[in-house]
C-alpha cells in the first residue's frame, strides 16, 4: 500500500464535518443541535487529494444551494469486506450519514464487527465535536473505508 | 463547543491521516497553530514506517516473519531481531507486573506478544512524532490511543470510553495522560484467553488504563478485563497508570487516582 497515496494533508476534513453536524442516528430533540460546522471545506476529488500544504480553509457560507441533496459514495474496500457510505447534506452541511451497503462475505466474525463498529463511526464523529473529546477508546475497525467512501460521496455533491 | 476547528484560543487540527495496517486502522490526529508543513510529512512517513516494521516483525498471521518463524522453533530468541528480544522483555514485566493475568506465553502455538505490541507499536510511532515539534499529536490504534500534548494549549486530549454494553454510545470520557487503553469481551467476540486456565474468560465488560506508555497500558488494560477487580490494586500500585473496570450490569470500579467524566448527552 503506498503511504504517500494515503496521505491527506488538511485535505481531509470530511472527517471533522462528521463530526460537526447531528448524526443521523441522533435522537430528536437531543441536544446535538447542528450548532456548529466547520470551517474548513472537504477538498473534492476521491482517493488522490492534491498534495495542498495551505489546505485553504474555505467559508462553506456562499454559492451553495441549500436544498437537500444526497449522493452515495464508492464501495470501498474495509477491512473485512466492502462498503459505501450514504450522505445527504443541506447547503454544506451534512444531515445524515448512513451506509447504504456492506458485504463482508457472510463472515460472521466479521459481521459482528460491523455491528459494533460502523454506528460507533458516526457517534464517535459526533462525540468529537459536541463533547469536545478527540478520540474513543474501544473498538474500532474501519474507518479508513467508511471515510474514503464518505470522501467520495461528498465529491459527487461538490462539496 | 467546537474543539477542533476553533481557532481563537491557538491551536487546531492541521493533519488527520489513517493508515490501514497490523490489521487494522490506526488513526493520526496532529494538533498546531502553524500549518502542516513538508517537513511534518516526512516526520508523520517516519512515524507509519514504525506501524509496517513492527507488523513486519511481529505479525503472527505472516508465516515468514520472525515472531511466527519464533513459534515454530526454527529460530531461536538470539536470532531474531533486537525489537522481538526488547518487546519480550517488556511482556515478560508486563506478566510479572500483572501476576501472570497478562502472559503471552500461556496461549496455544507458541509465545504471542500480539496483545503487547500493538501498543508498544503505536507508543514508537508517537515517539517519532514528538520529534516534530509538533505541539499535539493522538495516534488511535483502533481504540488505544497514544498522545502528547492536547489540542489546545494546557487542554489534555479527552477520550471517549466506548460503552460496553451498547458499543455505540460512550460509557465515560477520560483525559490521556498519554496513553489510554481498552480491553473488553465485545471487541471481536470473546479473544481473551484466562491465562491461568487456558480458556476464553473475562471478570469484566471491558477494562480501561490509563498511564504514561501504551505498551504497557495495553497489557494492563488485557489483564484487568481478564481478571477483573483482583487486578486493580495491582494498577493502583504503579506510579502514573490508572484503571477502570465496568462489569456487565454497567457498574464502575476505579484506582483512586482516576478522574472520569460522564458521557456526553448527545451519545445515546
Amino acid at each position: 500500500m503506498g503511504l504517500a497515496g494515503l496521505l491527506s494533508f488538511n485535505s481531509s476534513p470530511v472527517k471533522l464535518s462528521l463530526g460537526a453536524l447531528p448524526a443521523a442516528t441522533a435522537p430528536p430533540g437531543s441536544t446535538a443541535a447542528p450548532t456548529t460546522t466547520t470551517t474548513t471545506k472537504p477538498v473534492s476529488g476521491g482517493s488522490t487529494p492534491p498534495p495542498t500544504t495551505a489546505g485553504a480553509p474555505t467559508t462553506t457560507t456562499t454559492a451553495v444551494p441549500t436544498a437537500s441533496r444526497s449522493a452515495t459514495g464508492a464501495m470501498t474496500n474495509y477491512s473485512f469486506g466492502i462498503l459505501s457510505v450514504k450522505v445527504t447534506v443541506s447547503g454544506t452541511k451534512i444531515t445524515n450519514i448512513s451506509i447504504a451497503s456492506i458485504d463482508d462475505g457472510g463472515n460472521p466474525r466479521s459481521a459482528y464487527i460491523d455491528q459494533a463498529s460502523l454506528p460507533l463511526l458516526e457517534q464517535q464523529a459526533l462525540a468529537a465535536q459536541s463533547a469536545n473529546i478527540q478520540g474513543v477508546s474501544g473498538a474500532s475497525y474501519t474507518t479508513a473505508g467508511f471515510e474514503q467512501s464518505l470522501q467520495s460521496a461528498l465529491s459527487k455533491l461538490g462539496l | 463547543m467546537s474543539s477542533e476547528t476553533t481557532t481563537q484560543q491557538g491551536w487546531r487540527r492541521i493533519l488527520h491521516h489513517d493508515e490501514l495496517v497490523m490489521g487494522t486502522v490506526v488513526t493520526f490526529d496532529l494538533y498546531d497553530d502553524a500549518e502542516a508543513s513538508s517537513g511534518l510529512e516526512s516526520m508523520l512517513l517516519d512515524a507509519i514506517r514504525v506501524l509496517h516494521e513492527a507488523d513486519r516483525v511481529f505479525s503472527t498471521y505472516q508465516a515468514d516473519s520472525p515472531i511466527s518463524r519464533l513459534r515454530r522453533g526454527e529460530i531461536d530468541l538470539d536470532q531474531c531481531p533486537a525489537p522481538v528480544r526488547d518487546v519480550l522483555e517488556l511482556c515478560e514485566r508486563a506478566r510479572d507486573i500483572t501476576h501472570g493475568w497478562f502472559d503471552p506465553w500461556s496461549l496455544a502455538g507458541g509465545v504471542d506478544p500480539t496483545g503487547y505490541v500493538k501498543g508498544w507499536a503505536a507508543q514508537r510511532s508517537l515517539d517519532v512524532l514528538r520529534r516534530s515539534g509538533v505541539r499535539g499529536a493522538l495516534v488511535n490504534a483502533a481504540g488505544d490511543t497514544a498522545s502528547f500534548g492536547g489540542p489546545l494549549p494546557g487542554a489534555p486530549f479527552r477520550i471517549g470510553i466506548v460503552d460496553p454494553q451498547q458499543t455505540q454510545a460512550l460509557a465515560c470520557v477520560v483525559e490521556s495522560p498519554g496513553a489510554v487503553a481498552t480491553s473488553g469481551t465485545y471487541e471481536r467476540g470473546g479473544h481473551l484467553i484466562d491465562p491461568h486456565t487456558g480458556r476464553p474468560a473475562s471478570r469484566a465488560a471491558s477494562a480501561t488504563v490509563t498511564g504514561p506508555d501504551l505498551g504497557l497500558a495495553d497489557a494492563l488494560a488485557t489483564a484487568l478485563a481478564v481478571g477483573g477487580r483482583e487486578v486493580l490494586p495491582l494498577v493502583e500500585g504503579l506510579d502514573g497508570f490508572e484503571g477502570l473496570l465496568i462489569d456487565f450490569d454497567g457498574d464502575f470500579e476505579m484506582t483512586t487516582g482516576l478522574r472520569v467524566a460522564p458521557a456526553p448527552k448527545t451519545i445515546r
